[in-house]
């Protein structure tokens, strides 16, 4: 019997400082809500994106039936998109697992790429709710886990607030252009993160997959992408993490560049490489597939790619995405387990 | 009837101007083209297309990334949208008709419209839905069309989820009917637990899939002509 001597919030925070830890904590900084906490409280998917309560209980519901080691609010995408004048659609009419979306943009021309972000942008769309859920968050589980939230990185939000197709060939046509337009809505995103940081939020991720190399290319990443993640890392004043997903091995030490205490990437990381590239410090969060192996595998399939990525040298055991909510029970408890047990 | 030569120097006019995302010389040369008498196919399949052939490959070769990508696309329609009206109709022997679109809750549909792309260019009736399609509008307007294919795309894990009930829905009132999916969570093993006929792992290999759909389809041409000529 192991006998546990840290918290999961301690030791997230533990790692984060570069101080020793135990074991990798298992936890993520994306969405992590299940079918199964849903079901505990009685809350439909729809509904706990719009209340501040249900919100909270849903995101702290993971570590409270699983013992994953963390609580993170929200769950979709649009917070940020929504602040800045865009609609979402929550899909309130379906029984189905769908994220909110945005329905109306904010730009539909290059014309209209002259923007200026709101003053009151913090007191806009869902920023109060969060701060709300994340304050309901840390008093709930705040004690025993850590309380994470996310923001999204300017180039990924600037895909939500105007058209991808024109964005990308704008980001090659007029790369100054879109420079500003990135500028500016990073200004909006450490306002933004800033109230998180005042709510109580433990640690931060700023997911910015929109800049994968399966779109951009790595002198693309470096020229347009990484100033204006420097920018917001250096504000940030508590732990931060930059995620994202898809290809990545080229520019992980761009991603390293950055600023953020440590890097998120998912499966298609070669992660025993990155980790030669970066280096034993350096905290490298990943890389399962948070679908295809924690909801669709068995529970051998999961204990034999947890046990892979802490023998690559992941820092932390880490979903590549958000957790896909029909999570089996057992899978789940079969990679805290792995974790919990492993050893070298 | 222009000469051999200018044909040639035609077509590789066509074929470089989708290589270097010039829309501006993909009308040109698309114009030139059919001042010289030249068959719009033959321009289409052999300039247009081939030159986004080698963008394929320097996509995969990752010389060239999305934006590139997208730009070349807008040079190929640039082109297509001149030639497209002087085509005789193909006699291919497949009867090309497609419904297409991204599954509800997902708005990405970049992937889906390169491979849009190549259904056009391969002068099949596309039925495009769009994006976040709600599931059934997929069902409806399939049996509304009698497509042939329908192609489901869902750039995300948290929509692929969806198109397993659009398969379920589509077999069961039409079992004839040729279903392929694709989008970056979307795996064999998905396609095959789905119930699919035919999958695009990525944005690729959509296009990569597309592109041999196209070039089968320029083997099938040449052969009933090659059956005509005799």
């Amino acid at each position: 019997m192991t006998v546990t001597t840290m918290t999961s919030r301690e030791r997230v925070l533990k790692l984060f400082a570069g101080e020793a830890v135990d074991r990798p904590p298992c936890f993520s900084g994306m969405g992590n809500v299940t079918t199964e906490g849903l079901k505990s409280l009685g809350y439909k998917f729809a509904a706990i994106h719009l209340d501040a309560k249900m919100m909270a209980a849903a995101a702290a519901s993971t570590y409270k039936l699983f013992g994953f080691e963390c609580g993170v609010a929200p769950f979709d995408l649009c917070i940020e998109a929504e602040a800045l004048g865009c609609e979402i659609n929550v899909y309130a009419h379906s029984e189905d697992l769908l994220y909110p979306t945005i329905k109306k943009k904010l730009i539909h021309n290059e014309a209209e790429m002259e923007i200026t972000i709101p003053s009151n942008l913090t007191e806009r769309g869902r920023v109060p709710l969060m701060m709300e859920a994340i304050k309901l968050l840390k008093k709930d589980i705040g004690g025993e886990a850590a309380v994470g939230t996310y923001v999204l990185g300017p180039f990924t939000l600037a895909g939500q607030i105007m058209e991808l197709n024109d964005l990308l060939k704008l980001s090659f046509k007029k790369p100054d252009r879109i420079g500003k337009l990135l500028e500016q809505l990073a200004d909006g995103i450490i306002q933004v993160a800033l109230q998180y940081e005042k709510a109580g939020a433990d640690y931060i991720t700023v997911r910015e997959m929109g800049a994968t190399s399966d779109v951009l290319s790595p002198r693309v990443f470096k020229s347009l992408i990484l100033p204006y993640l420097k920018k917001i890392f250096e504000k940030l004043t508590v732990p931060s993490v930059l995620h994202i997903c898809g290809k990545t091995n080229d520019i992980v030490p761009f991603m390293a560049e950055s600023g953020s205490k440590a890097i998120s990437v998912d499966q298609k990381n070669d992660i025993a490489e990155t980790r030669k590239k970066l280096g034993p410090k350096a905290l490298v969060f990943g890389n399962y597939d948070p679908y295809n192996v924690l909801v669709a595998g068995t529970p051998d399939l999961v204990r034999q790619t947890i046990r892979k990525c802490m023998d690559d040298g992941v820092s932390a055991v880490w979903p590549g995405c958000d957790i896909w909510p029909t999570v089996p029970t057992d899978n789940f408890k079969a990679m805290l387990d792995e974790v919990r047990n492993y050893r070298r | 009837m222009a000469t051999e030569e200018k044909k040639k120097e035609l077509l590789e006019k066509l074929r470089n101007a989708v290589i270097q995302y010039d829309e501006d010389t993909a009308k040109e040369a698309a114009q030139e083209t059919l001042n010289e008498g030249l068959d719009a196919n033959d321009a289409i399949f052999n300039g247009l297309v081939s030159g986004m052939v080698e963008v394929g490959r320097m996509f995969e070769a990752q010389e060239y990334f999305v934006p590139e990508l997208l730009m070349c696309a807008d040079a190929l329609y640039a082109g297509l949208d001149i030639l497209k009206p002087h085509v005789k109709q193909l006699d291919l022997g497949v009867k090309g008709s497609v419904v297409i679109g991204t599954v509800e809750g997902d708005v990405h549909d970049i992937g889906k419209n390169i491979v849009k792309m190549m259904f056009d260019v391969a002068g099949f009736t596309v039925y495009d839905l769009g994006r976040d399609v709600p599931l059934d509008k997929f069902v409806q307007e399939q049996l509304r069309t009698d497509s042939d294919l329908v192609c489901l795309s869902a750039m995300m894990t948290t929509t692929m989820t969806g198109m397993k009930k659009v398969i379920e829905d589509l077999r069961a009132k039409n079992p004839n009917v040729k279903i392929m999916i694709g989008g970056a969570p979307v795996s064999q093993d998905v396609a095959d637990k789905y119930g699919a006929d035919g999958y695009a792992k990525d944005a690729t290999n959509a296009l990569k899939d597309a592109i041999n759909m196209i070039e089968s389809l320029k083997k099938m041409k040449d052969e009933v002509e090659a059956k005509k000529a005799k």
